[in-house]
């Protein structure tokens, strides 16, 4: 018997109210998605029928950015949502299948904290619960945590792999059958079959063991996005899946060569890391109607918010450089040095002025695809097949019709070429990623 | 303003019950903690009564005196959902009933807990409040890089500033701040946006919260503090205060002290609602519940008994159970006037160790009620007519049925005296539980000086 041709593994960028900028002033969008449960079910739900592996709440533990003028044009700098986690578990007691990921940093968060209250979503969604690590990207978080400063590139990911040390052993403080609760002995736990972690670290020291045993899917999924040096080592260690933004197909399979072949060095395979760059999609009947779509959101950009979302990109001020002039030479930063170079390089080899790469960046994506559904199809296929990628995380545009656009006119493509599940596979999240169920995650080394 | 007619009911849910021994029964489920269809089935039955809202205690840690982990092993209250996500997970299936959480300001951070509670009250239409508490336990402190529990002062001085930041979080953003107006490409209204910039003594916090404003102005805010700094926190920041009172006259005099401290703040008499925490144990005659409890009490298991004690005195388990508390014991890190008094009591009533374990276990020093339905009902009356409490938090022994018991005998009791209501009056756990909305101190501010 042969195997099962390879599906691919798709995920929701289901934050507030979509992807794009201006994707919130559309006449057919929830302007809402932030602060209105209704609405954040009713796209859960569509995407569980959909058979989507997985939606993802990404964060921010401020608002990004100190002008409050150009805050205040918009919400995909997170200025109202709903806190991620809190949003996760209501999910969780609607829908039955689908996998429930979120962003939480490791900068301002308590290991032990942030292990429980994952642990805690896992169980309440029987095994689909999943963690987003992010170190802080952003001055704002610091100023909302008694933090003089925003801490160091370096420092924040030795931080972060030693916090990812602390939440993985956390996760086994239990073994599965660990708890025989018999009431005639009075014994509720097995002794030996408990963990104590006793860490003791640069950054924390913890005893254990954590007050949320495993659910069915052992522990949480753990998704990465760091494409920068120590974020990949981080990964290729650490993470089940990788959440990557780059589209461009070379770059794109060269970055899979190279995360994948790093985790031999783990003791892993190469299917134990998925990577799923993200996709912004705008299909239709025909190129031209796809086409208007695309136009009819990127004129609603307000050119204050499209110049500053390219700044906080670059991590650098453009202070008067005209919007028809080209980038400047920017000083270095201490904010998320990957995001900026993909940047600097699209507008070198491109020579773009500020403004068309701004209105390049306003879907947050550099690997936006415009066409039919057999048009966007064979993109998403070439790097599918082609070694660069495992999946995609779908990033709508707004909600809810950039999503039914995919569901109702990308998902009947993909599986007419049995690239697209039809129904679950599994229970658990890891069950659908066709993720192992490993006892011990890798260890650090 | 009078006193309300009626109580205020909560009820008090944490792992596998609020009994240590409750678990054992051959009734309960011994696996309730983490079946969260039960959690679901409990809150809508919850619901149905129009209790007014689920409180759920926590600790971040396995929390134990346990002189081992064999000790250990035989507590049932070891494994729970994490107190935030469950009531966000079970705000999504219910439309009235409130939820309570705990969550401790010596291991958060005020921004984290002031966005989380606010995204509560968003996600439940302002149904939940936060229990302040500031820890005690040394477990708790292990898991959070340090070596020992902060000391009493130190940590009711973070406690106050930490509150402080919170409610000045809260009001980041005016009622009507977010105009998401598609047309001008105004997501909010820059006007009513207010940063905080706190600098104090614990915490340096900037602002504004990413969030808008709670549906209920502020998610109810509850303690528990029966200390001299627990009380003055309370009639400064709380709206629910909860107390544990073994006699009618303990909890008139705690009643008419916190109350007396609302005026020194500028509050009201029924501007804080006072609850203390009772474990019903109901039969269908007096003997019966007698019965019922004693069976409970034989099953707490000596290693569980012990491990209460050692909070005050120590190991004590080289000495014999049946024999009486050692003189001479070494002086034990625990609480010091819990610790005094239960020594007296041993010493006065010549109890043995095990009386001693059963005495303090059981309801953990909250008032146990035995009865009918009717004459659990009675001594409820008689405390609430007395001004001992405006309400009571009704802790659950055992899971399910510690719930579904009370929720089908005492609730419809109280209800046919007019003591409890039979529909729910408000929306938001503040109307519900008579307590204004909160206005914004910056609208207020505004709309006093143009008056």
């Amino acid at each position: 018997m042969t195997a099962l041709p390879k599906q691919m593994k798709l995920g929701l960028y289901a934050t507030a109210t979509g992807g794009h900028v201006a994707g919130w002033r559309h006449p057919d969008a929830y302007a809402d998605m932030g602060a209105n449960l209704r609405r954040c079910i009713e796209m859960a739900q569509l995407a569980e029928d959909a058979c989507f592996d997985f939606l993802f709440l990404a964060d921010s533990q401020a608002m990004r950015g100190s002008d409050w003028d150009v805050l205040s044009r918009g919400s995909t700098r997170y200025v109202g949502q709903f806190e991620p986690l809190t949003l996760l578990a209501s999910l969780a007691a609607v829908t039955e299948h689908i996998g429930l990921v979120a962003t939480a940093n490791t900068t301002y968060e308590e290991p032990y904290s942030l292990a429980r209250r994952f642990a805690s979503v896992d169980l309440l969604s029987s095994g689909r619960a999943g963690w987003n690590l992010v170190t802080s990207s952003n001055e704002e978080e610091a100023h909302n945590f008694s933090a003089q400063s925003h801490m160091q590139h370096a420092d924040r990911y030795r931080r972060a792999r030693e916090f990812a040390e602390v939440v993985l052993g956390l996760w086994q403080s239990w073994d599965a059958d660990a708890f025989p609760r018999d009431k005639a002995r009075g014994r509720f736990f097995e002794p030996s079959r408990m963990h104590l972690l006793n860490h003791q670290g640069e950054f924390f020291r913890v005893r254990g063991p954590l007050n949320v045993p495993p659910s069915p899917q052992s522990h949480p999924v753990v998704a990465q996005a760091g494409a920068s040096e120590p974020g990949k080592a981080l990964a290729a260690a650490t993470a089940d899946i990788i959440f990557s933004l780059l589209g461009e197909f070379d770059a794109a399979r060269a970055y899979y060569a190279d995360v994948k072949a790093r985790l031999p060095r783990h003791g892993r395979t190469p299917d134990d890391l998925l990577i799923l760059p993200g996709i912004n999609i705008f299909v239709a009947a025909t190129e031209a109607e796809a086409q208007a779509k695309q136009a009819a959101v990127q004129g609603l950009v307000d050119p204050v918010v499209g110049r500053s979302f390219l700044e906080m990109m670059l991590g650098a001020s453009l202070g008067s450089h005209p919007d028809d002039g080209p980038l400047p030479e920017l000083p270095p930063t201490n904010a998320n040095t990957s995001m900026r170079q993909k940047v600097v390089d699209v507008a070198r080899e491109q020579n773009l002025t500020i403004r068309d790469l701004y209105m390049r960046m306003t879907d947050k994506d550099t690997f936006t695809v415009v066409g039919t559904p057999a048009q966007v199809v064979d993109q998403m296929e070439l790097r599918f097949h082609g070694g660069a990628a495992d999946g995609f995380v779908i990033m709508p545009s707004f909600f809810p019709n950039s999503l039914r656009d995919v569901v109702e006119q990308i998902l009947p493509e993909l599986r007419r070429r049995g690239l697209f599940r039809t129904s679950y596979e599994g229970r658990t999240l890891r069950e659908n990623l066709g993720l192992r169920s490993i006892a011990r995650p890798a260890l650090l080394a | 303003m009078s006193r309300a007619q009626q109580m205020k009911l909560g009820i008090s849910l944490v792992s596998n019950g609020t009994h240590p021994a409750g678990w054992r029964l051959p009734q309960a489920r011994a696996d309730a903690a983490l079946d969260f269809s039960l959690w679901k089935s409990m809150a809508l039955a919850a619901e149905r009564a129009r209790i007014h809202f689920l409180f759920l205690a926590d600790g971040v840690a396995v929390r134990t005196a346990a002189k081992d982990d064999d000790a250990l092993s035989y507590s049932g209250r070891i494994d729970q959902f994490e107190p935030l996500t469950l009531i966000a997970a079970l705000s999504a299936i219910t439309e009235r009933l409130g939820f309570v959480a705990t969550a401790s300001t010596t291991y958060n951070e005020p921004y984290h807990i002031a966005r989380k509670f606010a995204s509560l009250d968003h996600l439940s239409g302002g149904r939940v409040g936060w229990n302040v508490v500031t820890s005690w336990s040394e477990a708790e402190a292990l898991n959070f890089s340090r070596e020992k529990h902060l000391e009493h002062g130190v940590r009711y001085g973070r406690a106050e500033e930490f509150v402080d930041v919170v409610t000045g979080l809260w009001d980041s953003w005016e009622d009507d701040a977010f105009l998401r107006d598609a047309a001008s490409g105004r997501y909010f209204d820059p006007a009513k946006m207010h940063v905080l910039r706190h600098v104090g003594e614990e915490f340096s916090v900037r602002g504004p919260l990413n969030i808008a404003r709670s549906p209920q102005g502020y998610p109810v805010i509850a303690q528990a503090g029966s200390s001299e700094p627990g009380q003055e926190l309370a009639a400064r920041t709380a709206d629910l205060i909860y107390t544990a009172a073994r006699s009618k006259e303990a909890a008139i005099a705690f009643y008419s002290s916190v109350k007396g401290r609302l005026p020194k703040y500028g509050r009201m008499r029924q501007s804080a609602v006072v609850m203390p925490g009772i474990l019903p144990v109901i039969g269908r005659t007096e003997a019966e519940a007698q019965e019922k409890y004693d069976a409970l009490q034989q099953l707490i298991h000596p290693k569980v008994g012990l491990a209460m004690l050692a909070r005050a005195f120590g190991d004590l388990s080289g000495y014999p159970l049946d024999g009486p508390l050692p003189e001479g014991l070494a002086d034990s890190n625990g609480v010091k006037s819990g610790r005094e008094a239960l020594e007296a009591l041993a010493r006065r009533d010549r109890l043995s160790i095990r009386q001693l374990y059963l005495l303090v276990t059981g309801a953990a020093g909250h008032l146990q009620l035995f009865g009918t339905a009717e004459s659990i009902a009675d001594q409820m009356a008689d405390w609430f007519r007395n001004e001992a409490c405006d309400g009571f938090n009704i802790m659950a022994p055992y899971h399910p049925g510690g719930l579904t018991e009370v929720l089908n005998t005492v609730i419809p009791e109280l209800q046919s005296r007019g003591l409890f209501r039979t529909e729910y009056e408000g929306r938001t756990l503040r109307e519900n539980l008579g307590l204004a909305h909160v206005p914004n101190r910056h609208a207020l501010r505004e709309q006093t000086a143009a008056e």
